[in-house]
């Protein structure tokens, strides 16, 4: 339903968007993450035209309304900002100017909003101020605001960023139920990449001005195409390598004079990263290790650093590599910085790209 | 669409305004080209421009009632100085103008600005000063006044300073008479001869007012220092002579010059104050609350004020 | 001092004593100015709001142009609309000299420019996502400032207060247009100056000070709104 094709904006000298190309389908909940400043605000503002951008075009129901964008198409969206905007009047009136606008007549008027504020759980809060609102709240007159207007196709813009955890999980739950319930497309912007994998059928990732990688939440999550996407979603320990030996389905990398082995298609010679989540890391202070377990390497605690329920460790294992282990494993195999240990990990647990 | 059409006809007015502000700039006296039908002044409103001294002594409100009754007439009375007064009729924005100084007044109906002119009241101009008169001009003649002033402010003598009300004002005119009659040419020899002569440009009461702080002299219409008096410590020093008559006249906007101008009831207006009830009021205004009256009639004066018996008693038909 | 407790104590006389032509004054002070601000208000609104709103060449040059006439002098205003009411002028045929029209006109020209210039602040004021929001929602330029002056209201209020404050407190154009009549054109700025030439000063300082409560009144009311 909508598509966009090769997008660039330039502020100045400043290349924002560098040729962004996507389609979005109808019906699914697209997210595009990507840190701050990657350019994913100024997309949506593109696709709702509050901004032109400086070449490409945007194509919305097969119609390019890049340069005619007309109120017309605008009214078939709806937008949501990562600063509540509330109206200095009644939640009522706040929840009505999209409609006021469209001329609808005040009993429809007044039938939406109930049901809109009933979907987003602000049922009586209709003559109440909305300046008084919590931001939570204030985000969520915002989408019933939208929801009134039933738009073909929902942009959010980092509709949780500035919200506490509980608003955060009620908005979320609101924006499957508003693509589950009512089947609009919604196009979400955020830099929280577990929220994106929380509610995306499909994940943009935007890095620099462009979609680096476009793909199902478990494809980004499991199978980055680079390393930048590779650090974005967690992926903690990226090594670089290349392929010495290539024995079926399975490779022998050598990184810094350090042998190690993953599958992959990639051919011998091949200048590699190799991408490993510290979680599919295991640690033993005997060597001992499952035998379908291919790589098995010695080293030193170098660093622990204690993050939520779990220890961070940096290791020396001819390579750095970053494991976690839970406080309690911490203390019980008596790790502490310079403790000798051995990190071992599957061959299928490594993800090789080219690069 | 409605939008645009209020943003236009704004902006028309803005952009109309500017023109005509332009255009009334630069050619100010040009009449208007074309007479517009509904200018007709409302039958009884008549405008008079008179100077301040007949108004702000309270004369004229005394005076008004009985006319507009007697006539249903309303009488807008704008008070201003001589000058601009003069400034008003000229422009046509006046029926009526009252004013107190001959020789403007003679230009002005040479030019064929105003017609009909008559003499209504007269009084004298007193110039003050502190009681202590530093200058010592108790007593003499005004002219011989002003040049003890000239000499012993020129001398840099304490305490003698004279403030000029300094606005085109009848007084004013008249205090460059006075000067001028003394010998000294206004513009180079008292303008800028010191310090201790002062332009106020401003009112006769605001004038006092500044005098009386000064500790300094001043000329005044007899009705403003008597209004004032309480306030101040000044006192009469110079009351007498023939240059201090200050004459009141009363005239109509010459209608030929300009369109609408209310003729009758401008005559009716003129004719009520020769009339000899009104100069038997104006004998007698004033007399309960200062003591002695701020102006005299002009009935019966004509002589003494040096003007012809018809300016003074002939109606106007 | 004696004069200003004089004073005091007149205004007081005659605020009790609803003295009729002092009440009469106030009203007609009261009427000019609020007339003057109702219209003035009215052109300001849409025109601070198209120059906010859309971009043109010279816009900051307006905008500066706009701010310097804050300080317009109303002694100036007071000519130029004497110039173009006077029976000379180029408008003379309306006759409007020495009218409360008259004065209406010459104080909306004197607070135009503030208007304009707070109304463009105010709208200035608001958030930008609040415009993106009403962008996004489909306003139609019209809708869209609408909504807009509707969100700043409460700053465009306070500007409309000043601007009657300026009004009603100038006395160069009031005199010069008006022509100070009695029972036609006086007014309580113009009473005053005329009540201290005739040497009435307690009179005078009374005016003020009715002067002084009316604004006070209008103040209060703002307020009130403001807080609601």
């Amino acid at each position: 339903m909508l598509k966009l094709r090769d997008i660039t904006k330039r502020f100045g000298d400043t290349d924002v968007l560098r040729g962004v190309s996507a389609e979005i389908q109808k019906g699914e909940i697209f997210t595009i993450i990507g840190p701050s400043g990657a350019g994913k605000s100024t997309l949506l503002r593109i696709i709702d035209f509050l901004d032109t951008p400086t070449s490409g075009s945007v194509i919305f129901g097969g119609r390019d309304i890049t340069s005619e964008g007309s109120i017309e198409v605008r009214r078939r969206m709806g937008m949501v900002f990562q600063k509540s905007a509330t109206f200095n009047t009644t939640v009522f009136e706040n929840v009505a100017i999209g409609l006021r606008f469209r001329g609808v007549p005040e009993t429809d008027v007044r039938k939406k909003i109930t049901e809109a504020l009933e979907i987003v759980g602000l049922t009586g809060f209709e003559e109440r101020k909305a300046k008084t609102l919590s931001g939570g709240e204030m985000q969520r007159v915002a989408l019933a605001r939208v929801l009134v207007t039933n738009p073909d196709l929902l942009l959010l813009d980092e509709p949780t960023a500035n919200l506490d955890p509980v608003s955060v999980e009620m908005i979320e739950d609101l924006i499957k139920k508003i693509n589950r319930d009512f089947g609009i497309t919604i196009l979400m912007s955020t830099h929280d990449m577990v929220q994106g994998q929380r509610l995306a059928h499909r994940i943009g990732v935007m890095m620099n001005g462009i979609f680096s990688q476009i793909g199902t939440p478990r494809e980004i999550f499991s199978a980055p195409h680079d390393r930048y996407v590779a650090r974005f979603v967690g992926i903690e320990n990226i090594i670089e390598g290349t392929i010495t030996a290539k024995e079926g389905g399975l490779a022998t990398i050598e990184a810094d004079g350090t042998l190690l082995y993953a599958i992959s298609p990639l051919t011998e010679r091949t200048h590699v990263h190799l991408f490993l989540r510290p979680e599919d890391i295991a640690l033993s202070c005997t060597g001992e290790h499952a035998t379908s377990v291919r790589n098995v390497l010695p080293g030193k605690v170098v660093e622990i650093t204690p993050m939520g329920p779990l220890n961070h460790l940096i290791l020396d294992c001819g390579v750095e590599l970053i494991a976690v282990i839970t406080w309690k494993a911490t203390e019980e195999l008596g790790i502490r910085v310079g403790s000798e240990i051995c990190a071992s990990f599957k061959a299928s647990a490594v993800h090789v790209v080219e690069r | 669409m409605k939008w645009n059409s209020i943003i236009l006809v704004a902006g028309l007015l803005i952009a109309g305004l500017l023109v005509a502000g332009c255009v009334s700039g630069d050619a100010p006296a040009v009449p208007d080209a074309t007479p517009v039908p509904t200018a007709a002044p409302a039958p009884e409103e008549l405008r008079i421009a008179t100077t301040t001294s007949l108004y702000d002594t309270g004369l004229l409100d005394h005076l008004t009632p009985a006319f507009e009754e007697q006539y249903n007439a309303k009488l807008l009375i704008v008070s201003a100085g001589t000058g601009k007064a003069l400034e008003y009729g000229q422009r046509g924005d006046v029926d009526v103008m009252m004013v107190h100084d001959r020789a403007r007044e003679d230009t002005f109906i040479a030019e064929g600005n105003g017609v009909e002119r008559r003499v209504i009241a007269y009084n004298y101009f007193v110039i003050v000063g502190p009681e202590s008169d530093p200058a010592g001009i108790r007593g003499t003649e005004p002219e011989e006044a002003f040049q003890t002033l000239m000499t012993e402010g020129k001398a840099g003598t304490p305490g003698v300073v004279f403030v000029s009300r300094g606005d085109a004002s009848g007084t004013h005119a008249k205090e460059k008479a006075i000067w001028k009659a003394a010998g000294y040419d206004y513009a180079t020899d008292v303008q800028n001869s010191g310090d201790w002569y002062v332009e106020a440009g401003t009112g006769m009461g605001a004038t006092l007012v500044m005098a009386n702080e000064k500790e300094a002299y001043t000329l005044s219409d007899i009705g403003t220092f008597l209004a004032y008096k309480g306030d101040l410590q000044l006192v009469p020093l110079v009351d007498s002579g023939d240059i201090l008559l200050n004459i009141y006249s009363t005239m109509l906007i010459n209608p030929e010059k300009h369109e609408g101008i209310d003729t009758e009831l401008g005559k009716a207006w003129i004719n009520y104050l020769i009339s000899d009830e009104v100069q038997q009021e104006i004998k007698t205004f004033g007399v309960e609350e200062y003591g002695q009256p701020l102006f005299f009639p002009a009935s019966g004066k004509w002589d003494l004020m040096g003007v012809s018996e018809a300016e003074v008693s002939a109606p106007v038909v | 001092m004696n004069e200003i407790v004089a004073g005091f104590t007149t205004a007081l006389e005659l605020i009790i004593s609803l003295d009729p032509e002092v009440i009469d004054t106030a009203i007609r002070s009261m009427t000019i100015s609020l007339t003057a601000t109702f219209f003035a208000t009215l052109f300001a609104i849409p025109i601070g709001s198209v120059i906010t709103f859309s971009e043109f060449h010279g816009k900051k040059a307006l905008i500066n142009l706009i701010q310097t006439l804050y300080a317009l002098p109303t002694v100036l205003v007071g000519l130029f609309v004497f110039l173009l009411i006077s029976r000379a002028g180029p408008l003379g045929f309306m006759r409007l000299l020495f009218t409360p029209e008259g004065m209406v006109i010459a104080q909306m020209i004197l607070i135009l420019p503030i208007l304009i210039g707070l109304t463009i602040s105010a709208l200035k004021g608001v958030d930008s996502t609040i415009l993106d929001t009403l962008r996004s929602l489909g306003a139609t330029r019209y809708q869209f400032m609408k909504s807009v002056v509707r969100e700043a209201r409460y700053a465009i209020m306070a500007a409309v207060v000043l601007g009657f404050g300026r009004a009603i407190s100038e006395v160069g154009a009031a005199i010069m247009i008006g022509g100070n009549i009695r029972g036609h054109t006086r007014v309580l700025t113009t009473a005053i100056s005329l009540e201290t030439s005739m040497g009435n000063i307690a009179l005078s300082l009374a005016l003020g000070i009715i002067l002084l409560g009316i604004a006070l009144v209008i103040n209060l009311m703002l307020a009130y709104v403001q807080n609601r």
